[in-house]
């Protein structure tokens, strides 16, 4: 199997080679037998490349140490979905889930668009194969998974520690999900560059596309942010990371495409901006997978220093020149007649929007890029770290999150000032009522209060979203409460499947600001001696350590340290806190010990302890920290995951047919407005 | 004219990946087996701590308390690798080295009697502006400072000429005569109201 493997590996490289080649070919001769052969050799490339991927699997499950990559990542002694999950879990292995999850969108895509949009399609599905080639290239002669070592180890060197977590397992896959999709945008976008054409078609698929990608990188960077939180041990889930901000840029401009494709959608206006915003999103992909793989930026993540960074620099600088050249030749043709009725419109509120959240993306790329020139222009290092980063973005972030709350009260076209004030009074005035009672309960940070009332503006406006569109259901069908939500959310569902994922943003913020009021305290404590402490909301808590205790477990030794706490005198429980180190199945230690941080979570805060040390055998040194809010940012995560998946549920769009709504839309002024 | 362009946009194809593929291939010698020396998620530099001592004050009284000095570590970098600042990073990782040895002379400087800001003055002068977490705002660094609020008021600008640009036209439109009923090209973001008309019309006519 292993051997199949790898020949499917070097098979599918031909293949996806004559997949690029006949469909450019195909689509520049307009020859339909090329453009077809194009198609079926992407099926066959997806076809090898999965062969490839179960090779490795069972290479990996079985243990199969001659191959390096087994060797390096697993060992006989760890739990079997890490031997699993082990398959993305190193530079090679990643490559090839990458190339597999690519093969499979490319298959689906041309499957699902086989009898539709064909002169777009061959270069739909030549730009597919150019990336899969790019990636089977890197694959093959870069970061080949099926290198052999010239002996066979009794055993492996084993998984990083810290990759050995649950979240670790399913961030990675999430993120090259997120990262893959948006390479089928890209593709229809250089589709419509080359045949100088966009269509109704074109704006579905790559909306579709875009979704899948929003999707699976908003519920990948939540993930990670999890794992850095729960397993690295400095108490936070976001530290402006080189890759963390990799992650983030095409999320930005993905959510900033998601918002003025519908001002394309309604008004036929900002083709060339789309196009654009496509092709930045796939660039920022690429280039966020340089920056992890290249280890030019000091980051804390594993795949640094590796030559596969090379290969990402000059697919990234080709990219660049292809699109940029296509661009530059065709934009011109994309040109739509615009019209703006009133800068106070929902076409213009999605602008501002647009400009704010590409400010964001710009300014984590310039603060992810200024060490590098700095270094050039000047030959001095510098670091460019979260005091930075939080600076430039939380007033953007600010604004963005009023904007969340102003879009949606904005009609199309032009608003009256009248309708804006009947629009704007609830909202305003509950925002006000929240500033007040946070000032009087002794708030004083500036920043959180601002974004309590900012959150409090645009949570009203959703829910009076909500509350006005059940009300009217209930008016026009007399359904009760429940029912007239539900409906409203199921026949409606891209509208409110979005407010939804605002009303996530919302939590996030909230929660976001919540770490304002962080306390942490530094302590050392020897068995049965007590710490006591406040908190940020003002309960008083006592911590009393069990002394240091050592024993083994499955592939592990472990010191760990148990803590009696109370609050406000009640009993809460043991909180636990450990460092790990892991061993191989002879009982060598491999990687360093790592810490396994204690958490008490409620939904007003977390209690964070992290055993940062043992001195004179029994005496443990403890971080003590009180996040405030920390449940509400995987709260909010799960909110956004709901929304997007409320807005992508593919029966929304067959359903609508079938009611009505979407086939009526020609004929709906005919219904609406026709004489009897 | 346009073919040509076409297939030397293919060439450019062809030759971007033979240059990578000939870049790639020089280092690829190096293995990347685990060092022990190194953490698990990056390469750990030990031996990245120097010495920042300055002789004490004399009468010297520390001006910090605990919470205050922990403060000043939040400001500067531990220099092993792991991106953190001193106080974080010793108070997380205990296979570093370079954290604790920082602090150490942190303690020392403020038991020496330094202010705030002479010790991160000092920690300056010993490693340079990267032991900061951000530059300090002054000189070229005030271009990284200043360039994302300049980017975004310079798109702001931008799009306000523009807003202003495509107002003007849809006057224009609305004034010339025969051009009233511009065609609404829509797919279902219709409003509550405007869908329950449309309700209401389909019942009607079934």
């Amino acid at each position: 199997m292993i051997l199949i493997g790898e020949l499917s590996l070097w098979v599918a490289l031909v293949m996806a080679a004559w997949a690029t080649t006949v469909s450019f070919a195909g689509g520049h001769l307009r020859r339909a037998e090329l453009v077809a052969s194009g198609e079926r050799a992407l099926y066959a490339t997806f076809a090898l490349v999965l062969l490839a991927s179960i090779g490795l699997w069972s290479a990996l499950l079985s243990h199969d140490f001659s191959l390096d990559y087994v060797a390096t990542t697993t060992s006989r002694n760890m739990p079997a979905i890490y031997v699993f999950t082990a398959f993305w879990g190193g530079q090679a292995g990643s490559m090839l889930f990458w190339t597999l999850v690519l093969a499979i969108y490319a298959a689906i895509a041309v499957f699902a668009n086989r009898n539709r949009a064909r002169d777009l399609m061959p270069w739909v599905s030549g730009t597919l194969g150019a990336v899969l080639l790019f990636f089977l290239l890197t694959t093959c002669l870069g970061a080949n998974p099926y290198t052999r070592l010239p002996f066979m180890p009794l055993d492996g060197t084993g998984m990083n520690p810290q990759l050995q977590n649950p979240g670790m397992a399913i961030h990675p896959p999430n993120l090259y999900l997120g990262y893959v999709a948006t390479t089928v945008p890209f593709a229809f976008a250089i589709g419509a560059l080359m045949t100088r054409r966009l269509d109704n078609e074109w704006l579905g698929a790559v909306r579709r596309w875009s979704l899948v990608s929003w999707l699976f990188l908003t519920v990948g960077i939540v993930l990670g942010m999890w794992w850095a939180y729960v397993e690295l041990g400095w108490g936070g889930y976001w530290a402006w990371d080189p890759v963390e901000n990799a992650s983030f840029l095409p999320w930005l401009t993905g959510t900033a495409f998601l918002h003025s494709i519908m001002i394309q959608e309604k008004r036929g206006m900002l083709r060339k901006w789309n196009v654009v915003l496509v092709i930045s999103t796939f660039l920022l992909a690429i280039l966020g997978t340089f920056i992890t793989r290249s280890g030019i930026i000091e980051s804390v993540h594993a795949f640094a220093q590796s030559p596969v960074g090379n290969w990402f620099f000059g697919f990234l600088v080709l990219g660049i020149a292809i699109s940029g050249w296509l661009v530059a030749t065709r934009l011109r043709d994309l040109e739509a007649p615009v019209q703006l009725e009133s800068m106070m419109s929902r076409e213009a509120a999605f602008l501002y929007n647009n400009l704010v959240l590409c400010g964001i993306a710009f300014s984590v790329l310039w603060g992810t890029l200024f060490p590098i020139i700095s270094e050039w222009v000047r030959g001095s290092k510098i670091t460019v770290g979260p005091p930075f980063f939080n600076a430039v973005n939380v007033p953007l972030g600010l604004l963005l999150l009023f904007l969340t709350g102003v879009g949606p009260l904005i009609a199309w076209r032009r608003t009256s000032a009248a309708n804006l004030k009947r629009q704007f009074r609830g909202p305003a005035a509950f925002s006000l009522f929240v500033g007040a009672t946070l000032l009087v309960l002794g708030m004083r940070e500036a920043y959180a209060l601002v974004a309590y009332v900012i959150a409090a503006f645009t949570l009203a406006t959703i829910a009076q979203e909500f509350a006005k569109g059940t009300a009217a259901r209930r008016a026009m069908h007399g359904e009760s409460w429940p029912l007239a939500l539900g409906r409203l959310v199921a026949r409606n569902r891209r509208r409110y499947g979005g407010y939804v994922v605002h009303l996530g943003i919302v939590v996030l913020f909230a929660a976001f600001a919540g770490m304002a009021f962080k306390v942490e305290h530094e302590v050392s404590l020897q068995p049965g001696e007590k710490f006591e402490t406040t908190d940020a909301w003002g309960h008083r808590w006592s911590f009393t350590s069990q002394g240091v205790s050592r024993y083994e477990s499955l592939n592990r030794d472990i010191e760990g340290v148990a803590l009696v706490t109370t609050r406000d005198g009640k009993p809460q429980g043991l909180i636990t806190s450990e460092r790990r180190q892991y061993r191989d199945s002879r009982g060598n230690p491999t990687f360093n010990p790592t810490t396994e941080v204690g958490i008490r979570s409620t939904l007003k805060q977390d209690v964070y302890v992290v055993l940062a040390g043992i001195s004179s055998g029994e005496t443990a040194e403890l971080r003590i920290a009180f996040n405030p809010l920390v449940p509400w940012v995987w709260i909010g995560g799960l909110l956004m995951t709901i929304g997007g998946l409320i807005v992508m549920w593919p029966a929304a769009e067959r359903k609508r047919m079938a009611s009505g709504y979407r086939a009526s839309l020609a004929p709906a002024r005919e219904l609406v407005g026709a004489p009897e | 004219m346009k073919r040509r362009d076409f297939v030397r946009a293919l060439g450019g194809l062809a030759a971007g990946s033979v240059a990578s593929l000939a870049g790639a291939q020089a280092p690829a010698g190096t293995t990347d087996a685990p060092e022990q020396s190194s953490s698990n998620l990056f390469p750990m530099d030990q031996q990245a701590a120097r010495s920042v001592r300055r002789p004490p004050k004399p009468n010297a009284k520390p001006l910090l308390d605990n919470d205050e000095r922990d403060a000043v570590e939040r400001q500067l970098r531990c220099q092993c690798g792991c991106t953190l600042d001193i106080f974080t990073c010793r108070t997380t990782d205990f296979s570093c080295q370079v954290s604790p040895a920082m602090h150490r002379d942190v303690v020392a400087l403020v038991e020496g009697g330094y202010s705030a800001e002479e010790i991160v003055a000092a920690f300056t002068d010993g490693y340079g502006e990267k032991v900061l977490m951000a530059p300090p705002k002054r000189g070229f660094n005030l271009l990284g400072w200043t360039m994302p609020f300049a980017v975004l008021a310079v798109g702001g600008t931008m799009l306000a000429v523009l807003l202003r640009r495509w107002r003007r036209r849809a006057e224009v439109a609305a004034t010339s005569p025969g051009a009233q009923q511009v065609p609404r090209v829509s797919t279902g973001d219709a409003t509550a109201d405007e869908l329950a008309r449309l309700d209401a019309a389909v019942r009607d006519g079934a």
